[in-house]
């Protein structure tokens, strides 16, 4: 009986919550000594509302700099997303939102089920099972995008001569995990070497603290394994990005406003009393 | 401009003068390298990462991506692939990870970390004094990644240990003990005036005064130095457009430098520099603060003399203000008869300086003036100003002879796309890109001039 993977699970959800969580804290615990925003930029809140938002959600300065990073990028971001969603949607519990992805269909989840189905249901002309097999394939479909937006990242790094320049193991070991772990995600829903009932109700069970034993599936043993090694390697790597990198950065978050009021250097204090 | 393929070390060889001891002493700085360097410089590094949250959040998040790579008109000149901001970034972002994180701690190579050793130290003098923290990159990194916080730390780091340019801490010496970066003292000061005073008087028939400490004045202007050493046009500007305006204006000979070269060096200095502009103004009981035609020099007061020197309460208008603003505000009230044909026949364009642009804000204003005043007026294309501004390849210290070849390379984007907007002129208010732009017209063999905005102004201006 598989415990140990949900056990492993939880060390690595572990090590993926604190270390993220501490280095998150410890950017927002440090200092900003000065103003240091972009100009132009926006003087009030919201307005760096709207700068914030326009790189976290449309990669706007990316835009700006190479479409031909933008579209991968921006491709295999939103997949990553949509799968997330997708994994929880597809449980009893918790019930998460949906989200499409460009006219491709979306991710489905319980709360679709319960309040939205007879509606879509309705729209659609949908039984409840064609339903849930629609998610699956979707799901793969965006399995799919995902995987050529990553070969895509991945073929630019090794061809671009200067992103070639500046790429560090980490930078590929980062690619090939996730295209590992999307792959053998992918084989399971299309392959069908597993039963998708029988992984929803490990996840379901994992995430109620009630762990059941996973499907004994080497391929899926080797996804969480995977999976495992993502959590862990993330708050150690350049992928502590993904806390929202954007959101802490100064030159994006701070108000363009030192001529309207005065900014205090938090650590200055000490500065001033030496020269007041 | 397209990017070049990459050229290894192409720009290894290029070095600055190292301050001499007698120079390093006066700044407080250790006058050699001492024998215990590394803990020194990582103790340093350590503190940075503790109070600078941009240095910190930098290093952690770059992703390498490398939409930064062709957006640093030193790599764009060079081709030297440490050029690319993301390379200068690893070049500090290497021994960051061998020394302060667990990854590089454990992992070392295999987590890209790099042991802080004599040659690193060495890439750093080279290639954070390669950078002229003009902020481009940041402008294109999802991020938000500014190579310029990152050179900043590192020439603060490299400053503790006793390594500094000759050019900057002779500058910031001069400023602190004369008041200028050029070093010209007070009987000079006021010599110059005067004498500038005669030739406006030859050039309008009026009699415009250059005031130097005058108490009690409404405005305290102050200029980049080289306004009164070798863009004496521009000095006079001032003095037109306020007697035009009839406002009373002054200089001080303890603060008669905008310009900040503290920034170029650490924080320290960055503050005491500062400092003096708060206690000329203080003392003479000006009014107002306006600053002259400078890029750094408006960054640094703009947005740091509130916080750092702070708070200006003192003033009528409690913040600096830079004397475009306050240009384009007069001539919006219509205080101000401007004679356009006074710059016809001239062919201008615009550059805007990297520090106005994407550190101070300052974009509008110019343009708005320049349309007013100049019917040749056009723009360079446009991803190349505004906020995309080339860097005239000179600033954050780099304006000095030995390292002549890199600003020539550094300018390149810059004179490509001046000579696509085919102007003749060359509008710039800035002093660095004043003294930059003439040497490298020279060099590219392009005949055109430099002129600064307030001296269009000027000479538009009906008496
Ligand atoms: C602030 C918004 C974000 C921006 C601007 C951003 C940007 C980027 C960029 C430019 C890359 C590098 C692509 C490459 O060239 O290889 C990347 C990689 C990656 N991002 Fe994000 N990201 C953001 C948020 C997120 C979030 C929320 C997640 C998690 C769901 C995430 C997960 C990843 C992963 C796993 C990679 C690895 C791919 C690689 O190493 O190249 N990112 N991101
Ligand atoms: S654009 Fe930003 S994230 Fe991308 S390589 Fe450059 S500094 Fe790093
Ligand atoms: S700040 Fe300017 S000079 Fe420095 S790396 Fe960025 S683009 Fe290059």
């Amino acid at each position: 009986m598989q415990l140990w993977l949900s056990l492993l699970l939880y060390l690595a959800a572990a090590v993926f919550l604190i270390g993220l969580g501490w280095r998150l804290l410890n950017w927002l615990r440090t200092p900003v000594p000065l103003k240091i925003p972009l100009t132009p930029g926006p003087a009030d809140r919201r307005g760096v509302l709207w700068r914030l938002g326009g790189e976290l959600f449309a990669f706007r300065a990316l835009w700006r700099a190479d479409r031909s990073l933008w579209t991968p990028a921006w491709i295999f971001h939103v997949a990553l997303v949509l799968l997330l969603i997708g994994h929880f949607g597809g449980l009893e519990t918790p019930r998460f939102a949906c989200a499409t992805l460009g006219g491709m269909q979306a991710a489905f989840c319980r709360v679709a089920c319960d309040v939205g189905l007879p509606f879509a249901g309705g729209l659609t002309g949908m039984s409840m099972a064609q339903f849930g097999h629609f998610e699956d394939i979707s799901g793969g479909l965006v399995g799919a995008v995902a995987i050529a937006a990553l070969l895509w990242l991945l073929l630019r790094r090794l061809l671009a001569e200067r992103v070639r320049s500046i790429s560090t193991f980490s930078d590929y070991f980062a690619l090939l995990l996730l295209l590992l772990i999307i792959v053998t995600g992918n084989d399971m829903r299309f392959m069908g070497g597993l039963n998708i009932e029988q992984a929803r109700q490990f996840v379901a069970g994992w995430l109620a603290l009630h762990p059941t034993p996973a499907p004994a599936d080497p391929v899926f043993t080797m996804h969480i394994l995977l999976v495992c090694a993502l959590l862990i390697y993330i708050p150690f790597s350049k992928l502590v990005h993904i806390g929202g990198a954007a959101l802490f950065s100064p030159t994006l978050n701070q108000r363009n406003n030192p001529r309207q009021r005065r900014y205090t250097g938090p650590w200055d204090k000490t500065n001033a009393s030496a020269t007041a | 401009m397209q990017a070049p393929p990459l050229k290894p070390n192409a720009a290894a060889g290029a070095h600055h003068h190292r301050a001499n001891p007698t120079l390093l002493a006066a700044l407080g700085l250790p006058t050699e390298v001492p024998a215990d360097w590394r803990a020194r410089a990582l103790t340093k590094f350590d503190e940075l990462l503790h109070t600078r949250r941009s240095l910190k959040l930098y290093l952690d998040t770059c992703v390498r991506c490398g939409a930064c790579t062709d957006k640093c008109p030193f790599f764009l000149g060079t081709g030297d692939p440490n050029n690319m901001p993301v390379a200068r970034a690893e070049l500090l972002r290497k021994v960051y990870r061998r020394h302060f994180t667990a990854a590089g701690k454990l992992f070392g190579p295999l987590a890209a970390g790099e042991e802080l050793t004599d040659a690193v130290r060495e890439q750093w003098f080279t290639y954070f004094y390669q950078c002229t923290e003009c902020r481009r990159c940041a402008v294109f990194c999802p991020f938000g990644v500014d190579t310029a916080e990152i050179t900043m730390a590192a020439r603060e780091i490299m400053a503790s240990i006793g390594l500094a340019t000759k050019y900057v801490s002779e500058v910031v010496d001069k400023a602190h003990t004369i008041g200028n970066n050029i070093g010209i003292p007070e009987a000079a000061w006021r010599d110059t005036c005067r004498f500038l005073e005669e030739e406006l008087k030859e050039q309008t028939g009026a009699d415009i005064k250059l005031p130097v400490n005058q108490a009690g004045a409404e405005v305290l202007l102050v200029p980049p130095s080289a306004d009164l050493f070798t863009n004496t046009d521009t000095m006079m500007a001032y003095g037109k457009f306020f007697h035009a305006l009839g406002v009373s204006w002054t200089t001080s000979s303890y603060a008669s430098e905008a310009g900040n070269f503290g920034m170029f060096l650490n924080y320290e200095h960055l503050k005491k520099v500062n400092r003096r502009i708060v206690d000329a103004a203080r003392q003479l009981g000006v009014r107002r603060l306006v600053m002259g035609e400078c890029g750094h020099a408006w960054r640094a007061a703009q947005a740091f003399t509130d916080t750092l020197n702070g708070p200006l309460d003192f003033l009528e208008k409690p913040r600096p203000e830079h004397i475009l603003e306050y240009a384009v505000r007069v001539i919006r009230q219509g205080r101000l008869k401007l004679d356009k044909s006074a710059n016809d026949g001239l062919a201008v364009t615009y550059h805007d300086p990297c520090n106005l642009a994407r550190a101070g804000g300052i974009i509008e204003e110019p343009r708005e003036i320049l349309r007013l005043i100049a019917r040749g007026f056009r723009e360079m294309p446009a991803d190349t100003i505004r906020e995309k501004t080339f860097c005239c390849g000179a600033g954050a210290g780099l304006l000095t002879d030995e390292i002549m070849e890199t600003r020539f390379a550094g300018v390149k984007p810059r004179i490509e796309a001046f000579c696509a907007s085919g102007a003749t002129h060359l509008a710039v208010p800035c002093a660095i890109c004043k003294a930059q732009f003439p040497v490298a017209f020279e060099h590219y063999r392009i005949d055109a001039q430099v002129v600064g905005v307030m001296d269009l102004l000027a000479k538009a201006i009906v008496l």
